[in-house]
């Protein structure tokens, strides 16, 4: 055991995500001293981070399965989730514990970065009526802000990521902006696919509950470069001493490579799991915007066990276990010292070291409350080729239906509109292309010929359907799990409750109609086979999660009501923070990580 | 089968297979890193008796319509070299080498390397299928800003 001796920096963080990232910037350059321990490999080098950049690169070239962590090196001292193989619940085969009934089916990856390095880049803000879903609705909790308390923090985040959208577009279902607000960067280019669904859907109303409900298509706001705009300027918000008053325009700032330093998106299609172009926001350009004379970066040091003074409750140092080599089990033991903590880990790593640390002492809703976004996919072919399998993701959505009446009886959802074809609910072009082959024995031009021609009409809707909180949905440890360096295992429970489940039903109605509307020949099936599946009302259905890790340290007006208090801080612990998407009380509909990146700058403050 | 000889086969075996011309397969790169796959894991003797097959078939065909019917009613269905034809289209489509059928190893033996990989990274981004359905490999050959609101390429 030793001790990472003298040192006592101003804050100790773990973790270096988005949440880490953002809060060792901005305090950082209000002159705190910070260390960060990151459980991942990585350099706060730059040319040695482009280095092990183009190194995820190859092996994402190299991998048969090209799934969501397939680009990042496997490390057993500091293990990430893998999707490939979920079966049906209680399984232990993967890194997490899955308890069931339903499988937790998303995952997150420890590299230097952490999650974003593979995230799509969605940035959507929540609604007001989001953050006040019992006064509003009578069900889930409201939060101890609103959105009024969020918005400039929004602008802030949108500013710190660099998000392309045009505001104009983005101003619905009560979501406003200040007098003269501005997105960095102009939207993304719609795909053509979007321009043909915006056609397609112009005028259309659905019906829920007695009342119509458009359904329209809104051009997604995202985190990746597009033409910045020249007539930018913060609004509500101060960003970062190097910007001048007065001064007009955005800049992309701190991309990792130096070469490719603040490309616009190429259309790469491979947002996730890597950017090519580093087009797409992530975490390490923040880590890299840190003022480099007070930030220490330690790299596969992973965070154990927190330390408490047992007279005053407060956080005494943190412990990590430093391993040299990520193949080897070998590790030593280490401690940091601080005045002030954060844990950045994310919502599941977060939850599973405090109870660790404290154990029977442990905040009740400490672990409690875990969502996510189960996505419902539905997919079909179009009368005519729309080209699919080009450029983003996804470009736009249909977040018409985020918010109504029947959110008194069921989830509401977002749709997005996936630009790549099958890839989601049919490992397409290669699980089709396999079975022309093996099984219609195609080959030579007839091949080629109908292979395009079944392909190019190919698209889908993914529904993001919310999950209201529930205390049994949870992350929980135990002594019979742990990984190799002697760490807990995340065990996870974890089910929707008919509330969502309705949303599952709304969802297909409305898929239904919409395929009717566009004359799309449906050709979604959920196999009682998969892991995922279950039946409710006579329906059969099987999802995939959305990575939206949410809820595992709720923030409340009381430690009553929550494990941290709004700015993100520890009602136990006074000098620890608690920060991510764990936080968040609710999840509504949107993708989590701009409105937790609001939530990290405003604790940074 | 002389080397000249296997190569000249080789290609003309896979733009048949494929759909694609010898000018654009030689424009992958890949194709003597395939033949060299396919004689790594199905071993030179199976090879040959491949393209020997198939050079029957092509030496038969004398006005230009049979080799087709031929490759579908003769080769497709050979117990031995059907399968590793197919492996060959997904080896030309996908850069990967799929693991050969349970039944196909059973009766002809499994070889090191019969399980599911990429060759090389150019193996993948050179993936026929991704001409084939008019885009571009996921995270290569970026076809640049707002190509994607372009209507899709028709022929
Ligand atoms: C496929 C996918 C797509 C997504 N797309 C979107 C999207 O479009 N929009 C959106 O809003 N969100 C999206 N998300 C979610 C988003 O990626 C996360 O919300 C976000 O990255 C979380 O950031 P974080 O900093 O809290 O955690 P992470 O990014 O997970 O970072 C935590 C860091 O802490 C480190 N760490 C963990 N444990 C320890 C330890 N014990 N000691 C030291 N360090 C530790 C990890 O290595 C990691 O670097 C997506 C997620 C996935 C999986
Ligand atoms: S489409 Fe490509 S270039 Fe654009 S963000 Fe995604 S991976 Fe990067």
């Amino acid at each position: 055991m030793s001790e990472t001796k003298d040192k006592i920096y101003d804050v100790v963080i773990v973790g270096s995500g988005i949440a880490g990232s953002l809060i060792a910037k901005y305090l950082t350059q209000k002159g705190k001293t910070v260390l960060l321990l990151e459980a991942g490999t990585g350099s706060y080098d730059l040319s040695q981070n482009w280095k092990d950049y183009q190194e995820y690169m190859k092996t994402f070239f190299m991998s048969q399965e090209k799934g969501v962590n397939s680009a990042y090196p496997v490390n057993l001292d500091a293990p990430s989730p893998s999707l490939n193989s979920l079966s049906t619940p209680p399984d232990d085969s993967g890194y997490f514990v899955q308890m069931g009934p339903q499988n937790f089916g998303s995952n997150f990856v420890r590299i230097n970065g952490g999650t974003t390095q593979h995230w799509l880049g969605t940035c959507l803000r929540m609604l007001p009526d989001d953050f006040r879903m019992k006064s509003t609705y009578g069900v889930e909790v409201d939060w101890p802000i609103t959105y009024d308390d969020l918005e400039n923090w929004y602008g802030f985040a949108e500013y710190e990521i660099g998000v392309s959208a045009d505001v104009d577009e983005q101003d619905y279902l009560g979501i406003k902006f200040p007098k003269g607000y501005r997105y960095p960067m102009r939207k993304i280019p719609q795909s053509y696919l979007d321009q043909k669904l915006t056609e397609g859907l112009k005028g259309k109303t659905i019906e829920f509950e007695n009342k119509e409900y458009p359904v329209k298509v809104v051009s997604t706001p995202q985190g990746r470069n597009s033409t910045p705009d020249p007539d930018y300027r913060p609004v509500g918000f101060e960003p970062t001493e190097k910007w001048k008053k007065g001064e007009k325009g955005f800049q992309v700032e701190g991309a990792v490579s130096p070469w490719d330093l603040g490309a616009r998106c190429e259309g790469n299609s491979n947002c996730i799991p890597i950017c090519p172009v580093q087009a797409k926001y992530n975490a390490t350009r923040s880590l890299f915007g840190a003022k480099r004379e007070n930030m220490e970066v330690k790299f596969q040091a992973v965070a154990s066990e927190v330390e408490f003074d047992p007279e005053t409750n407060e956080v005494k140092a943190i412990w990590y276990k430093r391993y040299e080599d990520k193949n080897s089990p070998e590790y030593t033991l280490e401690k940091a010292v601080g005045k002030v903590f954060v844990l950045a880990a994310n919502a599941i790593e977060n939850a599973k070291l405090m109870l660790a640390s404290e154990k029977e002492k442990a905040h009740p809703l400490m672990g409690k409350n875990l969502m996510d976004h189960p996505v419902l996919l539905g997919w079909g072919l179009l009368p005519e080729p729309i080209g699919a399998f080009r450029g983003p993701g996804s470009t736009s959505g249909i977040p018409s239906l985020r918010n109504g009446d029947f959110r008194k009886n069921r989830a509401a959802f977002r749709i997005e509109i996936g630009n790549w074809g099958w890839s989601w609910p049919d490992s397409a072009p290669y699980k089709p292309l396999i079975q022309s082959v093996d099984e219609y024995g195609r080959f030579g031009k007839n091949l080629r010929e109908t292979f395009k021609a079944e392909t190019q009409r190919q698209f889908r809707f993914g529904f993001l359907i919310e999950q209201d909180p529930q205390v049994s949905n949870s992350v929980t440890i135990s002594p019979n799990y742990k990984d190799r360096l002697g760490n807990y295992r995340p065990i996870i429970n974890y089910n929707f409750s008919d509330y969502t489940k309705n949303g599952f039903v709304a969802a297909l109605k409305t898929y239904k109609e919409i395929f009717k509307w566009l004359n799309v020949e449906n050709y979604t099936n959920y196999n009682p086979s998969e892991s995922t599946y279950f039946e409710y009302e006579g329906i059969g259905f099987s999802w995939g999660g959305a990575g939206h890790i949410v809820g595992t340290h709720k923030m409340g007006l009381t430690e009553k009501d929550g494990v941290v208090d709004s700015y993100q801080r520890s009602f136990d612990h006074a000098n620890l923070f608690i920060a991510g998407c764990g936080s968040m009380p609710t999840i509504g509909t949107s993708n989590p990580t701009l409105t937790m990146a609001a939530l990290c700058l405003r604790t940074a403050a | 089968m002389e080397k000249q000889e296997q190569r000249k086969w080789f290609l003309r075996l896979s733009e048949a297979l494929t759909g694609y011309g010898q000018f654009q397969l030689e424009g992958t790169g890949n194709v003597d890193d395939f033949l060299a796959t396919l004689e790594e894991i199905v071993k030179p003797d199976i090879t040959n008796r491949l393209l020997l097959e198939f050079s029957k078939l092509w030496e038969n065909d004398k006005d230009g319509n049979t080799l087709e019917a031929g490759i579908r009613n003769h080769l497709m269905t050979d117990p031995l070299l059907g399968p590793v034809a197919r492996n060959l289209i997904k080896l030309w489509y996908l850069g990967s080498w799929y693991q050969l059928p349970a039944l196909w190893r059973e009766n002809f033996g499994s070889h090191a390397g019969d399980y599911d990989h990429v060759i090389s990274p150019r193996s993948y981004v050179e993936g026929l299928v991704w001409d084939a359905i008019k885009a571009h490999p996921q995270g290569a050959k970026q076809p640049g800003f707002g190509t994607w609101a372009f209507p899709p390429e028709v022929d």
